[in-house]
């Protein structure tokens, strides 16, 4: 046996561990919760020179899979983690890796699939994936991760298919607990062995073309060779076992039971709940009544045993934690079922429990067996429902908002044809404050958070009626969170990557049912809310819109981060900021590569309006709203950006933020000008004011950027205020010019 | 150091509990994953800790669960802590509002974040079983430049009983010291303050007779309207609009509120334009002879104390008051829209940050680290 030390870590930090003594090539990845901190442990882990792994934060985890398998057919050892909505985003992806027969890793820290968005833990991503050609490992606890994590690389590469390790979010991913870690790195990497590849695009010596076109019966016969590959990951794995045993001590296996040999009724279980149900045999046991546990540790190959588990059962309670809506059963349910059929006799029963991360306690496993145990047990049922109360009456808080109402005749906008200008009159901060609060007070927002202070001043420009569509992001968890909403006015979320093309369904079903007569008369301004990470996995369904010249706003508050999932770099994160996936270290400065410039995309794609807009300069901000919505309802998209407060990721003082955003104004980072019908106007210019300031004076006011102003970072400083100048010169030279 | 001790076990689970019981921002998480490593790695037991997750954030209520048993036994359980065999509370104020003690047992040691005695505190808080220990710990932060958990953390480890004070300096040395080299002065004094403070106390025995367990607890016979799969609309959708303003967010605030002086007002609306919490409420009326909206005064339930207003007001007309010298705020006003005021409040954490992690996991406040 190998030397191993100690460690009190979670299965997110085991398995960041485990990649850093592997010393992956590259890790391609998008964060999602609650696989996050594989990410952020191993950039950490390599901002201090403990591995080399090169980390490519992609724009979405569609693009994450796409590095993966660049890499991988590359010659690479590839890594990756994600979960719930991400898998399922990349899924497309997963068969090309698997039938083009590039392995890799891919950790799946388990959650509850969207919608209703919901970021706890259960099953219902990682069953999406059976079909895809990956090895599945189901790990149940965080040493297993770690285990499954070395052994399951060397699976991979002897078999040349991906495996995904999954393990249960939160219960897995986030507790931490007493583990063992081989001491040496060299340890693990001889264990799996020298990478080679099968193929590799590389190789310059012998050519190769990956992915050909392919018709029957040539495809029949690609799926038979995956198919007989899983067939030998079947007949390896438990010997990979035995040789991961002999290094560590820790012995597994494909299947594993607890006290089935003489069990009358057995619970089936995957990830945590395996332990807890260990604990619930023990005392059901002890009332004589004869229980016992099994699980799976490989869901792809499913092992053939599975009957061997059951000797002596009369019940079988496949415990799943996912449905497969009107299938009566989850997907494990119907495995079991399947892979028992005509070999026992035993009552298969399903019980559907703990979802969106509900907890599973020992007595819940003790009740549900007690249930089944009675005579007319139902075959299939949802453990853990409840039906309502509608107890004390539910106040009405507020009254719908009329369209009168929200139409004070405050801020007013004419078209000038001739100069091809909307001109706003009004407009004024003071007579704004008339205006109805279309979001509720009351909402979760940080204290000093910049989102509802530009939801405020966008809404104040915006008269008569509002329909808003949220991407995912800070400004929807916050003000939506179930049973309350911050909403006096209709309201929509969709995932971030498909608010924009939401958003156009809804303007679109609106034209064509006033067109039809089948809508009231009035009009409506329809508002797409988004975070800047929104629109970088946004990117492409924001275009889209764009380019149809869609009837909408897109307003994106741009705080430089993936705030709500605690702060990982965004595109829009400054050069050298820090962040939890670019962390500051002997071998790393930061983020490293420069903020993303989104009203020049934006304003590529001709729409009529692109705008920026800071809450230091209000009244500049509620003109521009209104001039948005006038531009979105005559004229097609508009896009606004704000550059958005953030007191707890970027470190500073809530009360002082309105400042901080001033000083990005008045160094030219975040430079105030619109886009009218293609003609640039620039709002604002610091030097003409004599307020222009060097970049680094307001970097030196956010605690994730302050190093940037010290002497040791002065040459990233200096990169950044070049490229800042460079962008606002041509800023102002396009102003300048007539045509431009 | 090798230590000999049997784990006080009384359960027959065989597990030893503990359940931290806090509000974001006074660093429960981390002191909650120090236990944890305690057991791990220095009392050599099988170990286990997790926090609620979601938010570590000012005012919303969170709980640290930490599980250990023999080294021999295997940690089978991942559920939260129900029946702990110790009781950390870090504020006291949840004590009034959530049944904290309900699943106590006479076996259970509790400590009180609180500057009453055990006696008095038994009292107050009607708490009938188990042992009771108070401590100070905010004053005794304050003293040290240190913070809250880190003297919970020495309270708690003695008393357990068979931690020796060194045991925890060295774990406070080796999770908060190498990462904050300069901090480790002020936190070891708060540890070994809160050590001996505990250490010189007599365990108070708390029993029925001081009063009915948790009488303040809400038994109203009503039963809370839920939504569950009868009543609730399909999909999740939501039609009660603008409920968000049943929360009251006054815990967030950090002891400090935005002062209104009225007559210094020139309702030129900065203030509305900055606040992230919509509280000012502007209603029509006339300023100086002339018709405009009239600033009446914040609606002090939303407001989460971040003076944003108060920086940008020209007039100083909103200025930064200490919350405690004003037990009622001049111009309070309640939210202008509201149809109605018949119905209570939830008080309510901000929640922005569903899942912050590793880069806030640890934050460097003041003199500690949360």
């Amino acid at each position: 046996m190998e030397k191993q030390k100690i460690l009190y870590e979670s299965g997110n930090e085991l398995a960041a561990y485990a990649a850093k003594q592997i010393n992956y090539h590259v890790m391609g990845y998008y964060p999602i919760t609650p696989s996050t901190q594989i990410a952020e442990n191993l950039d950490s882990m390599r901002a201090e020179g403990l591995c080399d792994t090169v980390l490519i934060a992609a724009e979405g985890e569609h693009s994450a899979a796409g590095i993966c398998y660049g890499a991988s057919a590359a010659g690479g050892r590839v890594f990756n983690a994600t979960s719930a909505n991400g898998l399922l985003y990349a899924l497309e992806q997963f068969p090309v890796q698997s039938g083009t027969r590039f392995p890799m890793v891919m950790n799946v820290a388990c959650r509850t699939v969207s919608g209703p968005l919901c970021i706890k833990g259960d099953h219902s991503d990682i069953m999406y994936l059976l079909n895809a050609g990956w090895i599945i490992l189901f790990a149940y606890t965080p040493q297993m991760v770690y285990d499954f994590n070395i052994l399951g690389l060397k699976l991979a590469e002897k078999v040349n298919l991906p495996v995904a390790i999954a393990f249960d979010g939160f219960f897995t991913s986030h507790q931490k607990q007493k583990c063992e870690v081989f001491e040496e790195d060299t340890v693990v990497q001889t264990f799996i062995g020298e990478k080679h590849a099968a193929y590799s695009l590389l190789n310059l010596e012998e050519p190769i073309t990956i992915g050909s076109y392919m018709n029957e019966p040539d495809v029949m016969n690609n799926r038979y060779q995956l198919h007989l590959a899983m067939d030998t990951a079947r007949n390896i794995l438990p010997s990979l076992f035995a040789e991961y045993a002999a290094l560590s001590g820790r012995a597994y296996a494909p299947i594993e039971g607890y006290k089935q040999e003489d069990a009358e009724v057995i619970l089936v279980l995957l990830g945590s709940a395996f332990n807890t149900a260990k604990e619930a045999v023990d005392l059901l046991r002890e009332e004589d009544i004869k229980a016992g546990a099994v699980t799976l540790t490989a869901l792809r190959p499913f092992p053939k045993t599975l009957i061997n588990y059951f000797p002596s059962a009369k019940i079988i309670i496949v415990c799943d934690r996912q449905d497969s809506y009107g299938a009566e059963g989850g997907n494990l349910s119907i495995e079991v079922r399947s892979a028992i059929y005509r070999k026992t006799r035993a009552h298969v029963l399903t019980r559907i429990y703990g979802l969106g991360g509900k907890d599973f306690f020992v007595e819940d496993i003790i009740a549900m067996v007690k249930d089944a145990l009675l005579p007319r047990a139902a075959v299939f049922a949802y453990y853990g429902i409840t039906e309502g109360s509608d107890g004390e009456k539910q106040p009405t808080y507020f009254a719908p908002l009329t369209e009168e109402e929200q139409s004070p005749g405050i801020t007013v906008c004419n078209y000038d044809g001739e100069a091809k200008k909307m001109i706003v009159t009004g407009g004024k901060l003071a007579d704004t404050t008339a205006m109805p609060i279309r979001i509720a007070p009351g909402h979760g927002a940080c204290p000093g958070c910049g989102i509802p202070v530009n939801l405020n001043l966008l809404l104040k420009g915006i008269e008569g009626n509002v329909v808003v569509l949220f991407q995912t992001g800070c400004g929807m968890i916050i003000t939506t969170g179930y049973p309350k909403t911050a909403f006096r006015i209709p309201y929509i979320h969709n995932l971030f990557q498909n608010g924009a093309a939401t958003l156009s369904g809804v303007e679109a079903v609106y034209n064509e049912l006033k067109r039809r007569g089948e809508y009231p008369e009035g009009d409506i301004t329809f508002l797409m809310i988004s975070g800047d990470g929104g629109m970088d996995i946004g990117m492409g369904s924001a275009i889209g819109t764009a380019l149809r010249s869609q009837h909408v706003i897109l307003f994106e508050y741009d705080n430089g981060g993936y705030m709500n999932t605690g702060y990982q770099l965004s595109y829009s994160t400054p050069l050298g900021a820090r962040s939890s996936t670019s962390h500051l270290g002997k071998a790393q400065y930061g983020k490293t590569f420069f903020h993303k410039d989104t009203p020049e995309i934006m304003a590529a794609t001709h729409i009529p309006y692109v705008a920026t807009v800071a809450e230091s300069n209000p009244a500049d901000f509620i003109k521009k709203a209104a001039k948005a919505a006038a531009y979105s309802r005559d004229f097609g998209t508009a896009y606004i950006k704000a550059l958005s407060a953030c007191p707890l990721n970027w470190s500073d003082k809530p009360n002082l933020e309105r400042n901080v955003i001033a000083a990005a104004v008045d160094c030219c980072y975040f430079p105030l000008y619109e886009v009218e019908q293609g003609i640039t106007t620039l709002n604002y210019d610091p030097s003409v004011k004599n307020k222009k300031i060097p970049v680094t004076d307001w970097l030196a006011m956010m605690g994730r950027t302050k190093h940037l102003a010290k002497a040791e970072y002065a040459s990233i400083a200096a990169e950044i205020q070049a490229e800042v100048d460079r962008r606002f010169e041509r800023l102002k030279a396009r102003a300048n010019h007539p045509l431009l | 150091m090798s230590l000999n001790f049997t784990l006080p076990i009384t359960k027959e689970s065989g597990y030893f509990e503990i359940r931290l019981e806090s509000i974001g921002g006074l660093g429960a998480n981390l002191c909650g994953k120090m236990l944890g490593e305690l057991g791990a790695l220095y009392l050599k037991l099988n170990a286990l800790s997790f926090s609620s997750y979601g938010s570590e954030k000012r005012g919303s209520p969170v709980k640290s669960h930490i599980r250990w048993c023999s080294p021999d036994k295997f940690l089978r359980l991942c559920s939260p802590v129900v029946k702990p065999d110790m009781l950390g509370i870090f504020h006291e104020a949840l004590l009034k509002n959530y049944p904290l003690l309900a699943d106590a047992t006479e076996h259970t040691c509790i400590v009180l974040h609180t500057n009453l005695s055990s006696e008095n505190a038994a009292k107050t808080y009607h708490i009938s079983r188990g042992t009771l220990f108070c401590i100070p710990a905010l004053e005794i932060a304050m003293a040290e430049k240190s913070r809250i958990n880190m003297v919970m953390l020495g309270a708690l480890t003695a008393a357990l009983g068979f931690v020796p004070l060194e045991m925890a300096e060295q774990l406070c040395k080796n999770t908060v010291g190498k990462k904050y080299p300069q901090l480790i002065e002020a936190n070891l004094n708060g540890l070994h303050r809160g050590y001996e403070h505990i250490r010189k106390q007599a365990p108070f025995i708390c029993s029925p007779d001081a009063a009915a367990v948790n009488s303040d607890i809400n038994t109203d016979n009503k039963p809370p309207f839920t939504w569950g799969y009868k009543n609730a609309p399909i999909g999740g959708i939501n039609p009660r609009i603008g409920s968000t303003v049943s929360n009251d967010l006054s815990a967030s605030r950090e002891g400090y509120i935005p002062l209104f002086i009225k007559d210094r007002c020139i309702n030129c609306g900065l203030c509305d334009s900055a606040c992230p919490d919509f509280v000012f409420q502007f209603l029509p009326g006339t300023y100086k002879d002339r018709n405009c909206m009239v600033n009446m005064g914040p609606d002090y339930t939303h407001c989460k104390g971040c003076l944003r207003c108060v920086e940008v007001c020209p007039t100083n007309a909103l200025v930064t008051a200490l919350e405690k010298d004003y037990p009622k705020k001049p111009y309070d006003q309640p939210n202008k829209d509201l149809l109605t005021s018949q119905f209570s409040y939830t008080e309510h954490g901000a929640d922005a940050s569903i899942t912050g992690e590793s880069y806030l996991t640890e934050k460097q406040v003041g003199g500690g680290v949360l």
